[in-house]
């Protein structure tokens, strides 16, 4: 049925079918009602092959992660489409299109006469679909009932007739019904402006030609992937990391890959990640080997590599995942995955740091991150009114790399709130809204600074929250020599004899006069430390980057402003640790004496050996058994085995369940 | 009688528009820029206008000119060296900006270094209330400390953008009082006074580009006015300014900020004046130029206004003509990659080296390049004779492209040409899509050097059935200098409720307003009319953080009628979105005035229409759509009012080549326009 084409005639489709994702794009953002739309840009829209591979996305329009996404689970779910049908979904466990119940995936099938081309696509995110807590989200919960109202697979408009029965019982399950309809109004006006713009590319190339294209710009991506894993030594290339916290005041998650390059393809082991979490840190895949949740982070290496990659779903082709039933990356129903977000972002950091294990030179070290989304509840005592607002994400930088420092104070789409905005709607009065000196890790290229911003409440009963708090614990990490980031913090009334440490508390109850301080982490630093140029690190001295007790961290000595040659001479030359490929903080090193790769991976393989529901529990189980082991250190995985088989002992019926399979 | 004279500074050409007020005729020139020694090309031009017009200095009444001199200061890091002045707290104003990195997708995206690196940002310890009440005063000994490191640091100039200072300026002023007492020699400028919004990083970086580029703006504009009176010009120049208008020279070096990008807003200026001569009510104005193409929407000829518009890699947040660079220009090189992928641009050969036919040592193959290996290029002269076509050089440079491709020289260019067609494409279509309208009602007006080798390509891409290609193509900018008005921006941030209660402040809002644009009308520009008043508003639903302009009536504010303002602002809303909530409360968050002062037009007379089917000058081949077709040649100046021709053809004048393909037909209008449609 294809026809090949020739490649400038490719390039010319390609064209059209951009500008058909990015007018979806702009009219989405402009008939959008709600602020999740019009301001954090947190939704999608593309076309896909019949068959669910996208093809076409906006590149400079809304949310970065879901380039490539397959909407094959959905499409398949439903079936003898008709001109004038247009789809609907939320539910993370249908077909795992959508990834947590606040966004909203539709598409629409394109014909030409009675020829089904392609559908059109696209997501927002609500900003709330009912359910436990406003907005739906919230770390805590723990199944995904609690996290809105769900809808399967459905048919919302058929044959161009609105289910109005459907869309009422959706609008009275949830918070801000007006707002989710707005959306869904702005979405559907989308969804026909890729239908026009699909029948135009038709009109002037033809349905053959057309069709042809879109396979032919998928294979065009998948030659570009296959071309940079081919460049790449074959190996086995392995990462992990931590979310400081598995749940509310839990222990911590670790995060495991391997990739595995052989030749033009790779294979992303997701084997020793932790079991699925009574938490919504769960992120939904349904093990499917190319779904793009864990996926972001080798997009952006792919992008990173070389910019002129087409962004589809034809980049994933050489790619097979392996995410273990019953784990964090491929969680049972009904676990919640309402906060899948911190998990996905902590997944991205560990491909970069796989990568870079094999491509150290061409890739940055550790992101920042941690810092959370910041939004305040608290009453107006000009007006008497609840005030609700978006106060500011607070985020760090990007790592340093082999072309330069790392970008100080963010690494992503996230706007901020000008603080005039601010203290002008909520009474609320920021202290300070900065670069916090000292957080990036010290290297020949300077890690990116996190932030810090400082405020003070005025009523009572005010809330804040901070969603996606990490990085209190466990920093980045450093490459070819460099440090890693600083961790951050999160503190109520800092300097003051009542100081209080939040850690990763993500809901504060205020008293009026309060003043909280939240700081997001630092990134890592790229190569030697003390191979940086002086001037680079008096300049950053000067700037107040880099305080001067700082400065030691490159071997350089400055005092009162001036800098202390004899002293930096003999700094720079004496005897310090050989520099490392990969350097993690400090804590991570001192956590893993006892948790050890060895001790985790013993860990899941006698977690993964049990009945799912018995999993975490028996986790934290373990975890509590070994803090109170006084030997752990010495042989972590007998460590391991014995907790295990304490906490087994204490309940009995494990025993009996182990060879039960999941689900 | 006399003549009046609009300059327009390019990248590469400076323009020049020359109109004899007694013959109702208009000449035009281009010289080579020299940005090496900004000013002299004037001169040059002035000494050729001399010598090839006979029209001498000193018979100069009117004087219009646009710059580069400005937007080159920030290009090249060659502004002030500033020193930042802000509240204790918000040190990193700049560094932070809004957070988001250019590209998301890319882990080594970053943003642009900070215009006042963070060691020349000093904290003062002030602070402003949102609601414009002294919450701390400026502590004098926290300035004095700044302003000595200022000194130590080697400040040209001092900014101060304290937060808040939208709501009410003393603190700003009264510390700016403080440093020009102890240092009556530095220039300090303060953000509520450069331009007073809301949105401390937009205010911020839009002072600081100002206090960046004045002091050298206004030495430039000085030297200026003194060689234009050496020369014998009996009048001062007027600035072109990024709002479409034109400013006096004093206003020039006092406000010199408002001139960054008055190059493109003139050349839209123009654009509407030939879209409304022509009777196209919807107009997309195409400016293709060796390194970029432009593109506006204008509607009854008037463009689109915008905040945020790039100087360099910053944004500034005057109003300003909005123009959107759509990528590719003619100098934009053409290259396969390793997967045998071909992309025209993001890389351009500029003018130095220039595409390779020019012959000034460019081997890359460029989009100019194809029209000339195409044959439609190399028939005339370009550019008044400056530039000669080189046609082996391009097929050299082509022919390297096709061996990548499997194809010979002229089908690479074939598909160089529609690959730069669809990248256009693809570029306009979101522009149509951001404001949600439909390509397909407007006409393409095309200009400058390649703008009508592509317009008929384009429009055919989009689907739009005319294109306008004006008698002086390659001279637009110069001309809407000419034709703009004195005009100024004013805005008032308020905060306001639109109701009843709210509506006294409003009133005292715009009283203040007004008075303030006349005062700039009648004193700064010695204008003696009344000038026309623009009022609007930038309101919002509240709770929504951003803001969209409304025009207001001056009677809704006068004999308040809140209702009306609240209406407008509903059906502003569903205009541009599709939607309104009528019963949403509406928040005025800025007061604007625009004044208008109309300066004296020049008038085209209409000419006689006399239907002719002229001879074309000859036949030149032109490879099209894998074959050769015969193209009619013919020169413009031979193309009077009337005149009608079938494509395929190609039309060389001056300063521009245009390619008429197989389907269209073009016809001359009264006015020199000439009119190209799909048959």
């Amino acid at each position: 049925m294809t026809t090949q084409l020739d490649p400038v005639t490719l390039q010319i489709l390609k064209s059209h079918f951009e500008a058909a994702a990015e007018s979806m794009a702009y009219t989405l953002l402009r008939t959008a009602h709600s602020a999740f739309v019009k301001e954090t840009e947190d939704f999608t829209s593309g076309l896909t092959t019949p068959c669910g591979q996208t093809f076409a996305s906006p590149k400079d329009l809304g949310a970065t992660w879901f380039i490539g996404l397959d909407y094959a689970g959905a499409i398949n779910a439903l079936e003898d489409y008709r001109p004038g049908d247009i789809c609907i979904t939320n539910d993370p466990y249908s077909g795992y299109v959508c990834t947590h119940a606040p966004d909203m995936h539709l598409w629409m099938p394109i014909f030409h006469g009675e020829r089904l081309m392609c559908f059109a696509v696209g997501h927002i995110h609500n900003t709330d679909m009912g359910g436990a807590v406003p907005a739906s989200l919230s770390r805590a919960l723990t199944e995904v009932h609690q996290e809105g109202i769900r809808i399967p697979p459905t048919k919302l408009v058929e044959g161009g007739v609105m289910d109005e029965k459907l869309l009422k019982v959706m609008l009275r399950n949830v918070r801000m019904p007006e707002q989710n309809w707005g959306d869904l109004k702005a979405q559907i006006a989308s969804l026909k402006t890729a239908e026009r713009k699909i029948h135009e590319a038709i009109a002037r190339f033809g349905a053959d030609t057309v069709a042809a294209g879109m396979y032919g710009v998928l294979d065009l991506a998948e030659r570009q992937a296959r071309r940079m894993f081919a460049g790449i030594p074959d190996g086995d290339y392995a990462f992990s990391d931590y979310i400081d916290e598995d749940s509310p005041g839990g222990v911590p998650c670790r995060l495991k890959l391997t990739i595995r390059i052989r030749g033009e393809e790779a294979e992303f082991d997701f084997s020793g990640s932790d079991p699925q979490l009574q938490s919504a840190l769960n992120m939904p895949t349904g093990g499917l080997p190319r779904h793009i949740l864990p996926l972001v982070g080798y997009n952006y290496v792919v992008y990173s590599l070389d910019p002129t990659v087409a962004l589809n779903c034809g980049l994933a082709r050489p790619v097979r995942c392996i995410l273990p039933e019953g784990s964090v990356v491929n969680p049972l129903h009904p676990a919640a995955t309402g906060m899948r977000s911190l998990t996905c972002v902590r997944i991205q950091g560990i491909i970069i740091g796989a990568f870079s294990r094999a491509l150290p030179d061409r890739l940055p070290a550790g992101p920042a991150g941690g810092g959370g989304i910041l939004n305040v509840r608290t009453t107006d005592p000009r007006t008497g009114r609840m005030a609700m607002a978006s106060i500011n994400p607070i985020t760090g930088g990007g790592g340093g790399a082999a072309d330069g420092d790392g970008l100080d104070g963010s690494n992503s789409f996230l706007k901020n709130t000008p603080v005039e905005i601010t203290e002008a709607e909520v009474p609320i009065r920021v202290l300070r809204y900065g670069l916090e000196p000292d957080s990036g890790g010290a290297g020949l290229h300077r890690g990116g600074l996190g932030t810090r911003m400082t405020f003070r409440l005025h009523s009572p009963n005010s809330v804040v929250t901070a969603r996606n708090r990490d990085r209190v614990r466990f920093s980045s990490w450093g490459l070819q020599g460099g440090l890693p980031g600083a961790t951050c913090d999160f503190t109520r009334n800092p300097g003051t004899p009542g100081a209080q440490d939040l850690g990763n508390t993500d809901v504060v109850h205020c008293a009026p006069g309060d003043v909280l301080s939240i700081s997001s982490s630092g990134a890592g630093g790229w190569g030697d430390p003390y191979a940086r140029p002086l001037e680079a690190v008096l300049r950053d001295v000067a700037e107040g980057k880099v305080s001067e007790a700082g400065a030691r961290a490159y071997g350089v000595v400055v005092e009162a402003g001036r800098l202390d040659e004899a002293a930096t001479v003999a700094l720079r030359e004496g005897r310090r640790p050989l520099p490392l490929p990969i350097t993690f903080d400090p804590r991570r090193l001192d956590f893993e004496t006892v948790w050890s790769e060895a001790a985790w991976d013993r860990l899941a393989e006698l977690l993964f050996a049990l009945p799912v529901e018995w999993r975490f529990f028996m986790k934290h189980q373990v975890f509590a058994q070994m803090a109170q082991d006084a030997q752990a250190a010495a042989d972590p995985v007998a460590a391991v085995e014995r907790g295990f088989a304490a906490a087994a002992a204490r309940h009995p019926q494990v025993g009996t369940l182990a060879g039960r399979k999941a689900a | 009688m006399g003549y009046r004279i609009g300059v327009d500074i390019g990248g590469t050409f400076t323009d020049f528009c020359v109109f004899d007020e007694e013959a109702q005729r208009l000449e035009t020139l281009k010289v080579l820029s020299r940005p090496d020694a900004p000013g002299e090309e004037v001169l040059q031009g002035l000494a050729e206008i001399e010598r090839r017009f006979g029209i001498p200095p000193t018979a100069v009444t009117y004087f219009t000119h646009g710059s580069t001199v400005g937007v080159n200061a920030i290009i090249q890091k060659r502004g002030a060296r500033l020193c930042l002045l802000v509240t204790e707290g918000f040190r990193d104003v700049l560094e932070l900006a809004r957070l988001k990195i250019p590209d998301p997708y890319d882990l080594f995206s970053r943003r642009p270094e900070p215009i006042v690196p963070r060691d020349r940002v000093l904290e003062v310890r002030e602070r402003m209330n949102p609601d414009g009440s002294t919450d701390t005063a400026p502590e004098r000994e926290s300035v004095l400390e700044a302003l000595a490191r200022a000194e130590a640091l080697g400040a040209e100039a001092v900014v101060i953008g304290f937060l808040h200072s939208y709501a009410n300026p003393a603190h700003e002023r009264d510390v700016a009082a403080m440093i020009r007492a102890a240092r009556p020699d530095l220039p300090v400028f303060c953000s509520a006074e450069v331009w007073p919004i809301v949105r401390e990083y937009e205010r911020s970086i839009t002072a600081c580009i100002h206090g960046s580029v004045q002091p050298r703006v206004a030495h430039y504009i000085t030297r200026l006015e003194a060689a234009l009176a050496a020369r014998g010009v009996p009048v001062a120049p007027m600035i072109t300014k990024s709002n479409g208008g034109v400013m006096t020279a004093a206003a020039g070096k006092a406000r010199s900020i408002e001139m960054l990008l008055s190059g493109t807003a003139a050349g839209a200026i123009g654009a509407g004046f030939v879209a409304r001569q022509a009777g196209f009510p919807r107009v997309m104005s195409l400016d293709i130029g060796g390194t970029s193409a432009d593109v506006a929407l204008l509607r009854d000829g008037m463009p689109d206004f915008r905040a945020g518009e790039l100087v360099g890699e910053y944004p500034i947040y005057l109003p300003t003509v909005s123009v959107s660079s759509i990528g590719a220009g003619g100098g934009s090189i053409a290259v396969v990659d390793a997967l045998g992928v071909l992309r025209v641009g993001p890389d351009s050969a500029g003018s130095v080296p220039g595409p390779a036919c020019y012959g000034r040592g460019g081997e890359a193959a460029t989009i100019t390049d194809a029209f000339a290996v195409k044959g439609v290029l190399g028939a005339g002269e370009l550019g008044y004779g400056a530039v000669r076509i080189d046609k082996a050089a391009a097929e050299r440079a082509l022919g390297a492209v096709g061996e990548r491709l499997g194809r010979d020289a002229a089908a690479a260019a074939e598909a160089v040409v529609a690959l730069a067609v669809a990248n256009m494409y693809r570029e306009v279509s979101r522009l149509f899509s951001q404001v949600g309208e439909e390509p397909s009602g407007y006409a393409l007006l095309a200009f400058g050097g390649a703008g009508p080798m592509l317009g008929c390509l384009l429009a055919e891409e989009m689907g739009m059935d005319a294109v306008i290609v004006p008698r002086t193509p390659g001279v637009l900018a110069a001309l809407g200098g000419l034709l703009a008005d004195l005009r100024s921006d004013f805005v008032r941030v308020v905060f306001l409720d639109v109701a009843p209660e709210a509506m006294p402040e409003l009133q005292a809002a715009f009283a203040a307003l007004t008075a303030e644009a006349r005062g700039w009308l009648r004193d700064s520009q010695g204008h003696a009319g009344e000038g026309r008043l623009g009022v609007s508003a930038e309101m919002r639903y509240r709770g929504q953080s951003y803001e969209i302009e409304v025009p207001l009536e001056p009677a809704w504010i006068a004999d308040p009628a809140p209702e009306r303002i609240a209406g407008a602002f509903h059906a502003r809303h569903a205009e541009i979105y599709g939607h309104a909530d009528e019963k949403a409360a509406v928040h005025l968050v800025a007061l604007r005035v625009v004044i208008a002062g109309i300066t004296p037009k020049p008038e085209f007379p209409a000419g006689t229409v006399v239907e002719s089917r002229p001879a074309p000058e000859g036949q030149v081949p032109v490879a099209h759509r894998g074959g050769m077709v015969q193209a009619a040649l013919f020169r413009r100046a031979a193309l009077p009012p009337g005149a009608a021709f079938a494509g395929p053809a190609v039309v060389v004048q001056d300063d521009t080549t245009g390619w008429v393909p197989p389907g269209f037909g073009g016809h001359v209008d009264a006015f020199g326009n000439l009119i190209l449609r799909r048959s």
